[in-house]
């Protein structure tokens, strides 16, 4: 699902070039749920930008879900992620003027559906993160744990091959955390979805299938088995 | 094709509601005033714009204020390419008391009609008129202000021409005209010149004697330089000598005797729109700037660069268009009304088509310069860095 080859990011500031992906290697299989650990500035969410197609690649490639994204324009890196990927961020980054069938529908402006068939795919996503009671609600009127479910809810409104989170747990306590994250690994287990997930949290990433270590923009180590 | 989330365009407008009410407020202020300013100017150039090519005016060569005799009209008629001439002369006195002003016009009254075709008798007939040495002829618009009506009496008090028993002119009105050109004022009075003449010859009014100006209409097909050149070579050696201009530059001449309006209503004009454009950018200047992390969002579900830029540019063209709208409505509501008010000074005031497209297309202008820039600074950040608001 993913593969990336020698791939290098570096960022200046100033008169200083800050390296933070060095020559890397890595391949995500299809349908798994990879976690992705490091210190902070170890580059996790600079891959995690690269996969989403976010950002480009210095140097070396990038190929998900069959597409190389280094040799994409900026419309089609859009459109990538329209098809292909669903994000969920460490803050929600909903758009607090939307509700939250609002938010959820947004990604599917993108494809053709009817506005019938819209409604029911959104109202259908929020039913899966339990929150089909919260239809009306706007961001600031949901708690954080609720906000990140309907973030993914929007992740997968569209039925991407791929979520991509970001600290899915980090700004949620502890109880809202553990549903984020079971209900993360019902999408990778019963919908299939491949997750590539960034955090900090061990506890987090023990839902995880595999493993990745990040320092200093390298790959320490890799394919760390855990059972769901 | 080109996906833009109209639902978030009116939401982003409404997320600071005072805001965007103050801001298409004042732009309906400054349309508003835009429309009004730019009617001014029209209603100015009106006489220009629609003066007869076929009609010149004689007046003296010293000003219009100094009369020339009334027998010039028997040599004027003489100069070839003249068809005829009709005398004007300005009457200049006021109904019961003097705020009550309009203009009233002393004329060769059996050639005013034939010589302003425009002029059109809605009641009343010229017969009657001419038959009355004290009738008079009215506008429509005049009519209505005061409530005149055909057989009526006019009381005037002269100013320039008093009556000597401290009386006043009681004009009878023998009929109501309309115009088809704005360059015939629908606010005056027009009655016998000869009435004028009888009450001067006998001592029962004061006031200067001769006339204002002749109006001269040229026969078909003769040259209007050649027939002015003619006319003012004729009184070269006086007694009073003549300028002779055509219809258009006499019209121009009143404009001109205000000063410069035109350019001094451009100016405010511009002035007015200039503020709102600035404005309304900042507004937009703000917008943007709360909405950073959300275009980030849309970008990352996978808008594109173009999409993010319409829902800005949106928003301003909105705010734009719905000042823009209320500022128009705002002065064709209120037209009537100021045309009631300066209709003596500023005859044919009106918002006509003309100002209210120029008006909407000024207020699209507006729209599209303010989204412009802070709409572009939002398609062109980059997705990562406006996820994390970082700009």
């Amino acid at each position: 699902m993913i593969e990336l080859n020698g791939v290098c990011k570096s960022y200046t500031r100033g008169s200083e070039t800050l390296v933070v992906l060095d020559h890397l290697d890595l391949h995500v299989d299809r349908k798994s749920f990879c976690a992705l650990m490091g210190p902070s500035g170890s580059g996790k969410s600079t891959l995690l930008n690269l996969v989403g197609g976010l950002d480009h690649a210095d140097a070396g490639t990038v190929q998900v879900a069959g597409h190389t994204l280094d040799t994409m324009t900026d419309g089609e890196l859009a459109r990538f992620r329209s098809e292909q990927v669903g994000f969920v961020f460490q803050g929600f980054n909903l758009i607090p003027v939307l509700t939250a069938y609002q938010n959820v529908e947004l990604p599917l402006l993108l494809s053709p559906l009817s506005r019938k068939r819209r409604r029911e795919h959104a109202e259908y996503a929020l039913e899966l993160v339990g929150l089909k009671d919260r239809l009306r609600h706007r961001p600031g009127q949901l708690s954080g744990g609720q906000e990140q479910r309907v973030a993914i809810a929007r992740a997968l409104v569209t039925d991407p091959a791929l979520i991509l989170a970001d600290e899915p747990t980090g700004d949620l306590d502890r109880e809202s955390a553990d549903q984020v994250l079971t209900l993360l690994l019902r999408l990778n287990q019963e919908l299939e979805k491949t997750i590539l997930m960034v955090t900090h949290d061990a506890r987090a990433a023990e839902h995880a299938g595999q493993v990745i270590q990040l320092d200093k923009g390298r790959l320490l180590e890799e394919g760390l088995e855990t059972p769901a | 094709m080109i996906k833009v989330p109209l639902r978030l365009v009116v939401k982003n407008l409404l997320r600071h509601p005072v805001r965007s009410i103050l801001t298409v407020l004042s732009l309906a202020v400054a349309v508003f005033l835009l429309c009004l300013l730019r009617s001014l100017v029209v209603s100015l150039d009106a006489g220009v714009r629609e003066a007869r090519s076929d009609r010149l005016i004689v007046q003296s060569a010293v000003s219009l204020f100094v009369y020339i005799p009334q027998s010039y009209d028997t040599k004027i008629r003489q100069v070839e390419g003249v068809e005829d001439v009709c005398s004007w002369t300005w009457f200049g006195g006021y109904y019961q008391e003097q705020s009550n002003f309009f203009a009233q016009f002393a004329v060769d009254s059996d050639r005013l009609l034939s010589m302003y075709p425009e002029m059109v008798l809605v009641e009343g007939s010229e017969a009657d008129f001419l038959a009355d040495r004290r009738g008079c002829l009215i506008g429509d618009q005049l009519a209505s202000a005061y409530g005149f009506k055909l057989g009526d009496s006019i009381p005037i008090i002269g100013s320039l021409f008093p009556r000597t028993d401290g009386g006043t002119w009681d004009f009878q009105v023998k009929g109501i005209y309309t115009s088809t050109s704005s360059n015939v004022d629908r606010k005056t009075l027009f009655f016998h010149y000869k009435y004028l003449q009888e009450s001067r010859d006998t001592g029962a009014a004061s006031g200067p004697s001769n006339v204002a100006v002749f109006v001269v209409r040229l026969m078909d097909g003769a040259r209007p330089e050649e027939v002015m050149a003619r006319i003012d070579a004729l009184f070269e050696n006086g007694p009073q000598r003549v300028q002779t201009t055509t219809e258009a530059a006499f019209q121009a001449q009143f404009v001109s005797m205000v000063g410069n309006i035109p350019l001094f209503v451009s100016s405010l004009g511009g002035g007015v729109f200039l503020a709102i454009l600035l404005a309304v950018i900042n507004t937009m200047l703000m917008a943007a700037r709360e909405q950073v992390q959300d275009s980030g969002i849309m970008k990352a579900l996978g808008f594109t660069n173009l999409s993010v830029f319409l829902v800005l540019l949106l928003q301003s063209l909105l705010l734009a268009l719905a000042g823009g709208g209320l500022g128009i409505l705002a002065a064709l509501g209120v037209a009537d009304s100021i045309a009631e008010m300066i209709g003596s000074q500023f005859p044919g005031f009106a918002v006509t088509g003309e100002t209210v497209l120029l008006a909407a297309t000024l207020s699209i202008v507006i729209g599209l310069v303010a989204g412009l820039t802070p709409g572009l600074r939002l398609g062109r950040l980059n997705v990562a860095q406006s996820m994390r608001a970082e700009v």
